[in-house]
């Protein structure tokens, strides 16, 4: 009799070494890599808080911005990737560091949408209007409220000055970028009795349509359909020597 | 200055501040990166320092991964 692993076919081996790797990413991520590298769309998850200068306590979920800014060079600049969706559940962060994701997501010239999923609050506003195209799941939230200063007391006038200008860069963003009004985005940021501890608005899926800070209510399917088209479009375009955007 | 602009309350944002875990950088395969050590053998990949943008695509060295080495 001659040994049977002598016999065994090169097919389960390669089969054997797969589940072995989908089984060591599981045990490193806790989830199984869906996505094959052959993918046209490059997928941005931006989940937790967005972490910029300071690193924040680990109890803290958090999404850091130096990973996502060379993910971002790197999608804009390989050539198999073709559009990219940008996932949002964010509770916001650093005023510095949310405006450099958005910047760059609306700078980068392959087609972009915007998928917010759960949460895009407060600094998860100007990040969720940066793409070619925004939307937002019909149970998703947004609280739209004025820039705090953590941990320090304002003390002189100048200190109220430099939040006011953050403040200033957050909305000349988020209107350039959506439909919504400077009036009514003030509006929406400063009003009163809707929120506990601040003062402020949450805006739910079909308000932010409304309010035109949203392009569209969906989920990840129109997501992914709309972002096919626009990849197609900009195929075309590219086929008959146009100028891209 | 650092200005936070979030939805979570600023002392449970803060909370345990000063206790992150200390950080090494390590050269492997050409590449620089920081990481957290575990253990001995383990080490956590915290972030990526290459220049080159197609590395930051390798989901071998994806933030995360636990790598080990070897003596």
């Amino acid at each position: 009799m001659a040994d049977k692993s002598n016999e065994a076919p090169v097919e389960p081996a390669a089969e054997e070494q797969k589940k072995q790797a989908s089984i060591e990413s599981l045990q490193q991520f806790g989830q199984t890599n869906v996505a094959s590298n052959e993918s046209n769309i490059f997928c941005l998850t931006i989940i937790g808080q967005i972490e910029g200068h300071i690193v924040l306590p680990p109890q803290n979920k958090t999404t850091k911005y130096e990973h996502l800014i060379p993910q971002l060079v790197a999608a804009e600049q390989n050539q198999k990737i073709e559009g990219i969706l940008i996932i949002l559940n964010t509770v916001g962060g650093d005023v510095e560091a949310g405006l450099a994701i958005a910047e760059m997501i609306a700078s980068v010239s392959k087609p972009t949408v915007t998928l917010v999923l759960g949460g895009g609050h407060s600094i998860g506003v100007p990040i969720a209007v940066s793409s070619h195209l925004s939307m937002i799941a019909e149970t998703a939230t947004m609280t739209i409220h004025p820039i705090r200063l953590n941990g320090l007391v304002i003390g002189v006038p100048q200190t109220f000055e430099y939040l006011d200008k953050m403040q200033e860069r957050v909305i000349r963003f988020v209107t350039r970028h959506s439909r919504v009004s400077e009036e009514k985005f003030k509006e929406l940021m400063f009003k009163t009795g809707e929120l506990t501890r601040d003062i402020g608005t949450t805006v739910i899926g079909a308000d932010a349509v409304k309010y035109g800070l949203i392009d569209q209510i969906g989920g990840v399917g129109e997501a992914i359909r709309e972002l096919n088209q626009r990849i197609e479009q900009r195929r075309q375009q590219l086929q008959s020597g146009g100028v891209v955007q | 200055m650092t200005v936070i602009y979030s939805a979570v309350a600023p002392e449970t944002l803060w909370e345990g501040l000063g206790k992150e875990p200390q950080y090494v950088d390590v050269n492997i395969n050409g590449m620089n990166m920081q990481v957290e050590m575990l253990n001995m053998q383990q080490a956590k990949i915290v972030r990526l320092y290459s220049p080159n943008p197609n590395d930051y695509l390798n989901p071998a060295y994806m933030p995360g991964t636990v790598i080990e080495f070897h003596p």
